[in-house]
């Protein structure tokens, strides 16, 4: 069981995430219920929970795809308020890969990675077009540059969201379960290119229910329950020694 | 006044019978005894029907001659015989770019020779019956019979003599298609139809003359003109690129509509000095100030002064309708507003930023030249009010209207689906209000109401309040269709674009507009249907239009030849030409749903 | 080192989300304002000038319209004139919908027919009729009736059915004395049926016994209307109840409706707020609404206000009535529900005659050598007829289409399941096809219904009556554009709301039923 392997050695840097008190109501329902956390450069978190309990509503909070209510959220020292230029500069910092890819269907796998680029970041169409390139190369699909996301396989089309969400050149990557959707065989090739990604010194949050993952490459794991964060540490302390009923009674379910 | 709705017709056509025409009847007319006794009474319906349509249209007291007699009429109205070449150039011009987009985009499969034998069989089959049971004299009969029996002859060997080769696809549909207009070429030039003379004392007598005795040059020059561009592309398009010649290709559709309509068949007397000494310096003076500004204001390091540039372009140009000016410079400031406010997230960089720059120049161009094209006198003389009448009025009021209304659908369709709930109040207010009424009223308003309310010194003529109507109509059954396909739109695509950090507008344009709008395709050109349909009600308010001409203007004809109280051969001609119209229009609806259909996966 | 957690940054207001929606929104929304009140103006200005000024006395006032067909074809004030109007727009769109369901029904089984011929016959109808102008069709219809046989000295008499270029005479009922209080019978005949059957209902559930529930509503009706055939003569004692009722609504003072109408109005609002802070409510209190939330709730109470001064100020309108005095909206109101009541009581004093007799069309000699179908039976004029004849096929051939969609549109799955359930044909058509395919098949069914009835206002192209038509001649003669357009509007835009209404009920229904 303890096929625990050392991550390379990343050198954490500032706070480039901070939440406090973070809380969020959908009308009467709160589904955040104050989450305090800071997430440090480089490092990699991986969130774990029960189903319902916050978890994708948190992150998505991060770069107000949700906007919270109460509490604070500073990323890379600019707050998440209603102010137009701050939500501008965090989308372009925050990367985001989703469960369900959201590729757009209508555009094909080169344009889709270059739509954003050259409209958000005003970068030259070649130039955008090569930094295509070597991001699908480095998820290992250069080939398929010129079709349709619907002529993809499910692993396929979440590698290019990967690479989409790259090209923006992000310093934070959000992860709302990327492999939920997929088959097992498609599962490992989206988690080897996270673990590289991972590897190369991003700032990474990762919602997932894969525990291998999170134990191979987390630096820290956070369980969420009811809207809460209710244990975090390191993933060698939350897998083996869980201190939380909640935790011991979830990863006996599991594991 | 309806929403059209195509829906897909299936492949009536029954199995052939393979095993023979008894299991054939047994399976598809009598396969129980209840069928059997609908099967007779339809057929008996059916033959009363062919027979009663046959009767009425060969009837000898019919006065076809008020239909062909007044053909011109029909089409153009008063437009000047002499002039009548601008109506063919235009004709012409369309189908060349008809022709050439059939060979850009590939139009047109194959079919197989057993389904063009089942059309001709059944054409033959029906001309056969047509031949029994029709009012016709001994040979007029022997006539029908003959070439009925051998058309549907040819028809059966096509279909079930040539064996498994009957099955290969092996026949090209636009072959098919050019095989047909040179048989249409052969009949205008040798089958006659009735036409009114006066014989020498002056009488009325109807003799027959070739059907289009005096337009078969122009037709045939046109059908040969169209085929040999379709040549022409069709070796030529493998040697071009094929993205740009698309663009272009779409680029001359959107420009020759305008061009046609203001330019060749206006013929406008456009006054020159004018031209060189205000407005070319006035379009070349906007299209590089603009463009010098525009630069500025694209730039990314500007940050929100780039955004105030477009806020005080907006302001000036709202604040020239407060001054005393050209209108063409109120239309050049607005259409600047528009280019700078879109400049911060549209302008983009290096080749992105030039393209948008060279819009904005050729915009502010093309608005100077058609608005010195349209306000400059037309040298065509037309005794009346507009220029065109009868299927051209008919085809300009449709075309005009769905155009127009298309930019104000799709507003009024993201304002009814926006979050913001203002803007969905009043769009929702505008759409089911003028949904909730008929299309008549608001002509009525236009024609009655309007001319009062404008402010003194405005005046529209009834075409442009007939087209203003319509397109204010139209618009709002257009925004409905379009929020069915912006309603479809998963909510992902939404939130993947605003992860990326798109703004609003970015993700409107590039994501959720041309998702939405190619699965409303096909109800979109049930919209247009609709539309080409509802113009016939500009008859109620006095316009000469196709359907006014056929049952106002003919049936009221005494001179030169008395028409009096011809209704319904005219009313009947009307029919069938609208009825090809919006057939067509039909059929290429339910292509596209296939078409996009397959294209999804 | 970290990052501090400073107080909140103060965010300007020019790049404040929230604050630039807002703006943007009510900026549009006052430059719509504003380009309306100019137009407005201009128009105000233009009227004045040409002597014109917008009103309502046409309303009362007597005109000298002269309308072809309808309850009453000279009618006495601009209001009567819209009236019958109105009843010809509904007299034609009523008889029409039911034509067209019934016969677009037909035509879409028949377009699902394995029968070779009957399908390809409904397939032309519908392709032909669809795809040429409606109103093409109508004057197609006007052109063949009007070659018809005239009517002459020779054809006096009484006729089953007379087609002519007059219009076409048909056989019909016509009511009679004692038919409301006979009425009153047959609406019994109904509620108490309904009892009966949930009765019936409840003892075949309990005991599985067939008991014909729908059928035992059916012959309830049956017997009260038989029954009330001859009893209804003593409905008599009813008509002071009538009359009592109309002195109560004449003795109220008018200034009741406005109240009422601004009691509704307000109470609306205040309901609606608070079921929107009911919704709202999180545990915190209320602290949770955004800025758009809040905006709503303003907007809605400012609505409710206004729909309250609104009514006061309409009911405090001064009309000139027919009888030439004045009278405020209000007071009018209260007189109109008075004499309905008045005109029930009425009804019920009669004695004589029986609630519904047959009467057959006549051609009789009206003045010299002029020959026309007399009062009886029903004569459908030419102008009716192609109106009629017009939308009903028109519509008709889209109703073909709806159907054969929704039938299609249930999966075949359903079938097979329902066959290996060991159901029979009727049966599974009736209990499993039908439910799924009329849900289907109803939203734009609805939209159809509304089309025909505003394409009955193409009536006014070939000279028919109805409410367009009325208004344009009320129009020429008055120059009152704007209100008559208004009477159009407010027209068609509750007819539309009825229909969608009736749409919307029957769908929710069907939904529960899905649950
Ligand atoms: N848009 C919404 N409107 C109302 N309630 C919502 C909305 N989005 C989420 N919720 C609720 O908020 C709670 C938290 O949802 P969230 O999606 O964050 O859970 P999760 O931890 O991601 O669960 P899962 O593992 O199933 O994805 C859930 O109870 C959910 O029902
Ligand atoms: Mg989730």
């Amino acid at each position: 069981m303890t096929m625990h392997e050392t991550t390379p050695e990343r050198v954490l840097g500032d706070d480039i995430v901070i939440a406090e008190g973070v809380k969020k109501w959908f009308g009467d329902f709160q589904a955040l219920k104050g989450v305090t956390t800071r997430v440090k450069e480089r490092e990699v978190v991986v969130i774990i929970g029960p189903s319902g309990s916050g978890k994708s509503t948190f992150i998505r909070c991060l770069n107000r795809l949700e906007a919270h209510q109460e509490g604070t959220i500073i990323i890379d020292g600019t707050e998440l308020t209603n102010d137009l230029k701050n939500i501008e500069k965090i989308r372009s910092e925050v990367g985001m890969v989703f469960q369900q890819f959201n590729l757009f269907p209508h555009l094909t796998v080169m344009d889709n990675i270059t739509l954003a680029p050259i409209w958000v970041r005003k970068t030259p169409k070649a130039e955008a077009e090569a930094t295509a390139m070597e991001l699908l190369e480095r998820v290992g699909i250069p080939e398929q540059a010129d079709k349709y996301p619907g002529q993809l396989s499910g692993g396929q089309q979440q590698r290019v969201a990967i690479a989409r969400s790259l090209a923006m050149k992000p310093r934070i990557m959000l992860f709302d379960e990327p492999t939920s959707a997929l088959d097992p065989e498609m599962i490992k090739e989206v988690l080897d290119v996270m673990k590289e990604l991972a590897a190369s010194g991003m700032t990474m949050l990762v919602v997932t229910h894969e525990m291998g993952f999170a134990r191979e490459v987390a630096d820290r794991v956070l369980f969420f329950d009811y809207g809460t964060i209710v244990e975090e540490g390191t993933p060698e302390h939350f897998f083996t020694n869980p201190q939380h009923d909640r935790t011991k009674l979830f990863l006996s379910q599991i594991l | 006044m309806t929403g059209h709705v195509v829906t897909e017709v299936t492949e009536l056509a029954p199995e052939p019978p393979p095993k023979g025409i008894r299991v054939w009847l047994k399976e598809n007319l009598f396969s129980t005894p209840a069928s059997g006794v609908m099967s007779i009474l339809a057929l008996l319906v059916a033959l009363a029907g062919i027979r009663g349509i046959l009767g009425f249209i060969f009837d000898p007291t019919r006065r076809w001659e008020a239909v062909t007699y007044n053909m011109r009429l029909l089409m153009v109205q008063a437009y000047p015989a002499e002039q009548a070449i601008r109506i063919w150039f235009s004709v012409g011009t369309v189908a060349v770019l008809l022709a050439l987009s059939l060979a850009v985009w590939r139009v047109g499969g194959r079919t197989s020779p057993r389904q063009v034998g089942g059309t001709l069989f059944a054409v033959g089959s029906l001309a056969l019956l047509g031949g029994l049971l029709g009012p016709f004299s001994t040979t007029g009969k022997i006539g029908w019979i003959v070439v009925g029996a051998v058309l549907a002859g040819v028809g059966y060997y096509l279909r079930n003599g040539l064996g498994e080769r009957a099955k290969e696809e092996s026949i090209p549909v636009l072959g098919a298609v050019a095989v047909v207009i040179g048989l249409v070429l052969v009949v205008i030039w040798t089958i006659e139809l009735p036409f009114p003379v006066r014989d020498t004392a002056g009488e009325q007598v109807v003799s027959f003359l070739p059907i289009a005795s005096s337009t078969r040059v122009p037709w045939t020059i046109i059908a040969l003109v169209g085929v040999a561009s379709y040549l022409v592309m069709k070796f030529a398009r493998d040697l071009l690129p094929a993205v740009p010649t698309r663009r272009v290709l779409v680029g001359l559709w959107v420009l020759s509509y305008p061009v046609l309509v203001l330019v060749v068949l206006r013929d406008p007397h456009v006054p020159l000095d004018r031209v060189w000494s205000f407005y070319l310096p006035l379009a070349v003076g906007f299209a590089v100030v603009g463009a010098l500004v525009l630069n500025v204001a694209a730039n990314r390091s500007l940050g929100e002064l780039g955004r105030v540039i477009g806020a005080v372009a907006l302001i000036v140009a709202l604040a020239s309708f407060a001054f005393q000016m050209e209108y063409v410079v109120r239309f050049l400031l607005l259409a600047f507003a528009f280019f700078s406010l879109a400049a911060p997230t549209f302008g983009g960089e290096g080749a992105s930023r030039r393209i948008f720059l060279a819009m904005w120049a050729i915009s502010a161009l093309l608005i100077v030249f058609f608005y010195v094209m349209a306000t400059s006198e037309s040298t065509v003389e037309v005794p009346g009010a507009f220029m065109l009448g009868g299927l051209g009025l008919t085809l300009i009021l449709s075309i005009t209207a769905i155009v127009a209304s298309f930019p104000i659908g799709l507003l009024l369709a993201l304002a009814r689906t926006s979050k913001m709930p203002l803007f969905r109040i009043m769009a929702t207010t505008y759409i089911e209000l003028v949904r909730g009424v008929p299309l008549i009223t608001w002509l009525l308003v236009a024609f009655i109401m309007l001319p009062v309310a404008l402010p003194q010194g405005v005046s529209i003529g009834g075409v442009m309040r007939a087209i203003g109507a319509m397109t204010f109509f139209s618009a709002a059954y257009l925004a409905e269709n379009v929020r069915g396909g912006l309603q479809a739109i998963p909510k992902g695509q939404y939130e993947a674009s605003q992860a990326l950090g798109m703004t609003t507008s970015q993700m409107t344009v590039f994501i959720v507009l041309p998702q939405a709008l190619r699965a409303v395709i096909p109800a979109l050109v049930g919209q247009v249907i609709a539309i080409f349909k509802d113009t016939s009600l500009v008859t109620i308010v006095g316009l000469f239009d196709f359907l006014h001409i056929a049952r106002a203007v003919i049936p009221g004809q005494s001179q030169p030849f008395n028409f009096l109280g011809t209704f319904r051969e005219p009313l009947l001609f009307a029919a069938v030409v609208y009825w090809m119209f919006t057939f067509t229009f039909s059929r290429i609806s339910l292509r596209l749903e296939k078409k996009l259909g397959v294209g999804e996966r | 080192m970290t990052v501090e957690v400073r107080e909140h940054q103060k965010t300007p207001l020019w790049r404040n989300a929230t604050f630039l929606k807002w703006v943007a929104q009510i900026g549009v929304l006052i430059a719509l304002l504003a380009l309306f009140a100019l137009l407005g103006r201009e128009a105000l200005k233009n009227f004045n000038q040409s002597g014109i000024s917008f009103g309502w006395k046409w309303l009362s006032d007597p005109t000298g319209v002269d309308i072809r067909e309808g309850i009453d074809t000279s009618p006495d004030s601009g209001v009567r004139a819209l009236a019958v109007g109105m009843v010809n727009t509904l007299r034609v769109g009523i008889s029409g919908i039911v034509a067209a369901t019934v016969l677009g029904t037909l035509i879409g089984i028949g377009r699902l027919s394995k029968n070779w011929i009957v399908n390809k016959l409904s397939t032309i109808y519908i392709e032909s009729i669809r795809n040429v102008p409606l109103l093409l069709q109508i004057f197609f219809w006007q052109a063949m009736a009007l070659v018809l046989p005239q009517l002459t000295t020779d054809d006096v008499g009484t006729y089953w059915f007379k087609a002519s270029n007059k219009g076409f005479g048909l056989a019909w009922f016509r009511t009679d004395g004692g038919f409301w209080p006979w009425m009153l019978f047959v609406v019994a005949g109904i509620v108490v049926g309904r009892y009966v059957s949930r009765y019936r209902h409840r003892i075949q559930e309990e005991t599985g016994r067939i008991t014909y529930p729908g059928l035992s509503w059916f012959a309830t009706v049956i017997v009260f209307a038989a029954v009330g055939w001859f009893a209804w003569p003593i409905l008599r004692i009813l008509a002071p109840v009538w009359h009592g009722i109309a002195s109560f609504f004449r003795a109220l003072p008018p200034i009741v409706y406005p109240i009422v109408g601004a009691i509704a109005s307000i109470g609306f609002a205040v309901l609606w707020i608070r079921n929107f802070f009911e919704s709202r409510r999180t545990p915190a209190g209320f602290g949770k609404l955004t800025d758009d939330d809040w905006f709503r709730v303003i907007f809605a109470g400012f609505s409710g206000i206004a729909l309250a001064i609104v009514s006061f100020v309409i009911g405090g309108f001064v009309l000139t009535t027919v009888g030439g005095d004045k009278a405020t909206v209000a007071e009018l109101i209260g007189r109109g529900i008075a004499n309905v009541f008045d005109w029930f009581g009425r009804s019920f004093e009669v004695t004589s005659g029986s609630p519904i007799v047959g009467s057959r069309p006549e051609v009789i000699v009206k003045g010299a050598g002029f020959v026309n179908f007399s009062e009886g039976g029903v004569v459908m004029s030419v102008p009716f007829f192609a109106i009629w004849t017009g939308v009903t096929l028109y519509t008709a051939s889209f109703i073909a289409e709806i159907v054969r969609g929704g039938i299609l549109a249930v999966p075949k799955g359903q079938t097979e399941a329902a066959m290996a359930l060991g159901l029979r044909r009727s049966q599974y058509l009736r209990l499993v096809i039908l439910p799924q395919a009329f849900r289907i098949i109803l939203p734009p069914m609805g939209n159809q219904y509304l089309n025909l009835m505003k394409n009955t206002s193409l009536g006014i192209a070939v000279a028919f009556p109805e409410i367009v038509q009325v208004g344009t001649t009320i129009l020429n003669q008055t120059g009152q554009s704007l209100p008559v357009v208004l009477v159009w509007m407010g027209f068609f835009v509750t007819l539309s709301l009825g229909i969608s209404a009736i749409v919307n009920y029957y769908n929710r229904k069907m939904m529960i039923v899905e649950r």
